[in-house]
């Protein structure tokens, strides 16, 4: 082979050849193209009652228009929200039969709900059993660094009128059935106090940093009503600062697997025969 | 050898200059792998280090007994990994891996099942060749993850995009921001390697797989 090579060896052909080598081991690492794919699309929906004297229903999810329901949950009680369901954007129904009628029944009571690109809403049933509604509430889904966002849904008919403290800047008072916009407090443990006709009732409730929470008040047979956290929302208390070093080259040239190491290696070994062969020739001479 | 014939003058050129250039390619090739040598030390990565030879990171805020993700597996692609704990770095930044052949955990965020995204980093290649997270670009949307947890449980997801970003335009809002339902964060390299660094990040979007 050597010999061969050597009889065949030109100028040009060993200049390209020793290119060629040092190409090899020199060339710089192509960009490895890669194919973004069609990001998701979808928001969230969760499904409460918080209708106080309004027996059980089951919920039914309907994409707008259609008749075969997406979800239903069944046996749906007074005080009762789902867990956020994943739903592609778009326009939704949302009907409350009471528990275990037939699906086909007329429902007590529909709404439409549209649902936009990374937005989550609360579809619940508020207001009392005589003048139930479906409302949907739009959910806050991230509060700064430090903070928490908190809203107040007063669903206690027993308990109409409260007075809700979650922290010294942060009193309000409402009536059943409304609830208040989000309100950003302090993150951390906080000591939440509900307060109606004198009497008061306090809970300790998790704001983590970041997260978002709807409190609910439910009645209850006491003098203050129940309050119940949904959390709204909760990630990362810090979030780390932009993207992150996760590679090391080793596969950056985009046609070949080829290890670098192995790639300046060959070179040392191939420029290392070829000159000591080369010198040898020249010695004989 | 002995029966050579003495080469003629064109073919001792040719022979003087492979002599130069052949050393030069030698040169070269040694310089680069010093090279290479030296940025495997400077990243921490000894081809001998242990699996979990990563130091303990101080923005871990999780007790002892807290359930942590101990293992992710990724059939589509072939993965099947420990799983270190992530901290971030002075800048804030989140740490990669110590061992380019495992994933890592960001431990300062959300436990993969509960509400949030969890995040799991791995590297795309070492200095030699493919890491653990090599072949993420190629996951497709409906693909299974599973993470195992200290507990004994399993926690299914199902991949709902694969995106690239450059790193100077990271949406940290979308990728680290708070959510509404269990999701997962699959993270690594991608795009042009440059100054020793990759431009772009991918990132794979995944969420609780129905049951």
């Amino acid at each position: 082979m050597a010999r061969r090579l050597h009889r065949r060896l030109r100028r040009p052909a060993a200049v390209l050849l020793v290119t060629a080598l040092s190409t090899v081991a020199l060339a710089g690492p192509a960009a490895a193209a890669v194919p973004s794919t069609t990001a998701w699309s979808g928001g969230w929906l969760r499904l409460a009652h918080f209708s106080p004297g309004t027996p059980p229903v089951d919920v039914y999810l309907y994409p707008f228009g259609g008749s075969k329901a997406a979800l239903v949950l069944k046996h749906v009680s007074y005080g009762d929200a789902s867990p956020y369901e994943s739903v592609a954007t778009g326009q939704y129904t949302v009907a409350m039969r009471l528990a275990g009628a037939a699906a086909d029944v007329p429902p007590v009571i529909s709404s439409t709900v549209e649902v936009q690109q990374g937005r989550a809403y609360t579809v619940a049933g508020l207001g009392p059993a005589s003048a139930l509604q479906l409302e949907t509430l739009p959910d806050q889904l991230s509060a700064p660094n430090g903070q928490a966002g908190v809203r107040v849904i007063e669903a206690s008919l027993n308990q109409p009128d409260v007075t809700v403290r979650i922290s010294a800047e942060d009193q309000s008072s409402l009536r059943f059935p409304t609830s208040t916009p989000y309100r950003t407090v302090p993150a951390g443990d906080t000591a939440v106090h509900v307060s109606a006709d004198g009497a008061t009732t306090t809970r300790t409730v998790d704001l983590a940093g970041r997260s978002t929470h709807t409190l609910v008040l439910l009645s209850s047979a006491g003098t203050a009503p129940q309050l119940v956290d949904l959390t709204d929302s909760t990630g990362p208390a810090t979030e780390p600062v932009g993207g992150i070093d996760a590679g090391l080259g080793g596969l950056s040239r985009s046609d070949s697997n080829l290890p670098t190491e192995a790639g300046w290696a060959a070179a040392l070994l191939l420029g290392t025969a070829v000159a000591g062969y080369a010198a040898r020739r020249l010695r004989r001479t | 050898m002995g029966r050579h014939a003495r080469p003629s003058p064109p073919a001792r050129l040719a022979l003087r200059s492979l002599v130069v250039l052949g050393t030069a390619g030698a040169v070269a090739g040694a310089v680069g792998l010093g090279h290479v040598l030296d940025r495997g030390a400077a990243a921490g990565y000894t081809i001998a280090g242990s699996a979990l030879g990563g130091s303990a990171p101080a923005a871990t805020p999780q007790a002892a007994t807290a359930v942590r993700p101990t293992s992710v597996s990724i059939p589509s692609i072939k993965v099947d990994s420990s799983l270190e704990d992530l901290g971030l770095s002075a800048t804030g930044a989140l740490q990669p891996p110590s061992d380019p052949r495992q994933a890592g955990w960001f431990g300062g965020g959300t436990v993969p099942g509960q509400t949030g995204p969890a995040i799991i980093v791995g590297h795309v290649d070492s200095l030699s060749g493919p890491a653990v997270f090599a072949d993420l670009r190629l996951l497709h949307p409906g693909d299974t993850i599973t993470i195992t947890l200290s507990s004994g449980g399993t926690v299914r997801f199902q991949v709902t995009a694969v995106d690239r970003y450059p790193k100077s335009g990271f949406p940290t809002a979308a990728v680290y921001g708070p959510q509404p339902s269990p999701e997962l964060r699959l993270i690594t390299c991608g795009g042009t390697f440059k100054d020793d660094s990759y431009l772009d990040n991918i990132v794979v979007y995944a969420r609780l797989a129905p049951s």
